[in-house]
């Protein structure tokens, strides 16, 4: 008898039964849209139940009919929104990466540095959208500045954590086995800190509308989404401000599934215990290596 | 016997000391109706002097009123404290009258508070900015606009009389951003507000010269009300005596506080601390709305049609409403001391 131990069959209830497409859609899709679609007939129900008026509060429909009757005045509206978003969250995002690397790597530049990106987060960012349209101008910049300004911190702070609780055993494995340090950096520390870099940018992705939409109030040189909505708001049409505001809302919502999406791309080793071979003639994934 | 001389004092006593009670309570309940007044900004300034002095002399208690002040969570939100009754008189611009009425909201100006517009254009020291040089000196320029109702109302008759589309001039909107700090910053060439609040901020600005200024009603735009009092039509219907009382009190503090600006400004700085404004800031802004509370006859507070017709067909003209009603769905004078 060799030394190989073959693993224990899995018992019946141990093994993975494959989900139907149907279940796992229902489950993943149906659930959030059924607690939407929830929230929406309690709108319905209160503004209809309490009379409420129109130029206080609108019904689920009217606030729908207001972006879809002016969408052509809408779309590009959002586009601007979505530009602002993106370009202010790729830059937070960069930035926080580098600072969170660079920062663990010297931990004297970390030790002169966290206070003041602390510091940054205390500053109220509506404080800080005036004096950045001051320097910066009514372009597109303050308000990308402003976005990454919000993204750049929890990136940060995670990538640090990360790279801060790196096992060490196998940093020492990697020494003993002559890996260079980039290689170490490359090959165990960037996959380790992974998990909370991602948790950083879902945070980011979360805040990154908030971000553009108030730097689109504190100026805009032509006409943005956040104006529009405020027009609406100083002209009593309330429908379009709750239209608006849905608007916005689907944005972050749907940027933080990118960023979610983008985890489950990046890091397949949350979701299998067995990592993918690629080798040609492999049989299944989970069978175990020899 | 004793006993019965004992229960009949101490019936008297608890007779006579209940109704003291309730004869007190029915006083201070007949002799004081407490209300709430909503301004049109979220925090206090000197356009709210009339109500604080009324406040401080005793002018509202004299008519039985307790007034209390309330702060809109933003510049649009005195209407929707009126409709819901959070407030029961407000302070709105007419323009945002304008667009309530055609929202529907069932609001009703019962006074003006400023008889003729002081809405102006500001250039920085040193500009020129008059009718005749109008078109070169707005053609391709920044404007800076807050986009209120009553900036976006005003400067398409400005527009208009420069013979210039809104395409050819570049219009900066920042509603939570200072016009002032922007046109001093170089930022815009050329900014937006009333005379009243501008020239007090850019002498507290510290900066030498005097701001170039332009009237809008000098180059088209119309010489209408820019601030009302205003309540729902249903409190007037049944609260009209409180209406006039609030009016009649509103109306002797602010002939006092124009006959006495320095009084007046110490009585807000005094009642608003903390409103971070500098006591020679309401004093100036002040005494910069005194010209404007009067009309031509020196009256305060009368409405005419013509001035709400005029309002009506601006905002139809600029589509900001959809239907130019008949002037007294806006206002009514029967309310006035």
């Amino acid at each position: 008898m060799s030394g190989f131990v073959r693993p224990a069959a899995p018992r019946r209830r141990d093994r993975a039964t494959p989900e139907s497409v149907t279940r796992k859609v229902a489950r993943n899709v149906g659930v959030p849209l059924l607690s939407i679609v929830l929230l929406l007939a309690l709108w319905q129900g209160i503004v209809v139940y309490f009379h409420v008026a129109p130029y206080i509060a609108p019904r689920p429909r009217q606030a729908v009919l207001a972006v879809t009757q002016n969408w052509s005045t809408l779309w590009p509206l959002v586009l601007g929104t979505i530009r602002e978003t993106v370009y202010g969250f790729i830059a937070g995002a960069a930035l926080g990466i580098g600072l969170g690397v660079i920062m663990a790597k010297v931990p004297v530049l970390q030790r002169l540095v966290y206070p003041v990106l602390v510091l940054s987060q205390a500053v109220p960012i509506i404080a800080l959208a005036a004096p950045l349209v001051l320097i910066l101008g009514f372009s597109v910049t303050p308000k990308v500045v402003i976005v990454a300004w919000i993204v750049f911190f929890p990136v940060t702070v995670n990538v640090l954590d990360g790279l801060s609780h790196v096992d060490q055993d196998l940093v020492n494995l990697a020494r003993v086995y002559g890996a260079p340090r980039w290689r170490t950096f490359i090959q165990i520390e960037i996959p380790a800190t992974a998990t909370p870099l991602f948790s950083g940018l879902k945070i980011g992705a979360t805040y990154a509308v908030t971000g553009a939409i108030i730097g689109e109030l504190a100026a805009s040189d032509g006409s943005s989404l956040a104006l529009y909505q405020e027009h609406a708001n100083t002209n009593l049409n309330t429908a379009a401000v709750y239209g608006t505001t849905m608007l916005m809302t689907v944005i972050g919502i749907s940027w933080f599934l990118l960023v979610v999406g983008a985890e489950v791309f990046a890091t397949p080793w949350q979701r299998r215990t067995v990592a993918r071979r690629w080798r040609r003639g492999d049989r299944s994934e989970d069978e175990p290596a020899r | 016997m004793r006993l019965r001389r004992i229960t009949t004092l101490a019936s008297a006593g608890a007779l006579a000391v209940s109704s003291l009670v309730l004869v007190a309570g029915g006083v201070s309940s007949a002799a004081t109706t407490t209300i709430t007044f909503a301004y049109d900004f979220p925090g206090p300034d000197f356009e709210l002097t009339p109500v604080v002095v009324a406040q401080d002399l005793g002018y509202f208690k004299a008519v039985g009123l307790n007034v209390n002040v309330s702060f809109p969570p933003d510049t649009s939100s005195t209407t929707k404290l009126l409709t819901t009754n959070s407030a029961q008189i407000g302070f709105l611009t007419t323009t945002d009258m304008g667009v309530a009425v055609n929202a529907g909201a069932p609001v009703l100006s019962v006074a003006n508070y400023s008889m003729r517009n002081n809405w102006a254009l500001f250039a920085k020291p040193g500009t020129k900015l008059t009718p005749g040089n109008l078109t070169a000196a707005l053609k391709g320029k920044r404007i800076f606009s807050y986009g209120d109702t009553w900036t976006e109302s005003m400067l398409p008759f400005v527009l208009r009389y420069a013979k210039l589309k809104a395409s050819q001039v570049k219009i900066v909107t920042a509603p939570t951003g200072n016009d002032l700090t922007d046109l001093l910053a170089g930022k815009v060439d050329i900014s937006t507000s009333t005379t009243n609040y501008e020239i007090p901020g850019f002498q507290g600005s510290g900066t030498k010269g005097t701001e170039v200024q332009l009237l809008g009603t000098k180059v088209g735009a119309p010489d209408i009300p820019v601030w009302v009092y205003a309540v729902t039509r249903s409190y007037a219907a049944s609260h009209g005596a409180t209406v006039k009382a609030f009016l009649a009190a509103v109306k002797k503090a602010t002939v006092w506080a124009a006959a006495n600006p320095v009084k007046a400004a110490a009585d807000f700085s005094k009642a608003y601390p903390k409103s971070g404004y500098t006591n020679a800031y309401n004093l100036e802004g002040w005494r910069l709305t005194i010209p404007f509370l009067t009309n031509a006859h020196h009256q305060y507070f009368v409405q005419t049609s013509a001035q709400w017709s005029t309002l009506a067909n601006a905002l139809k003209s600029i589509h900001l409403i959809n239907t130019v009603p008949t002037p007294t769905t806006y206002y009514t004078n029967r309310f006035l001391p």
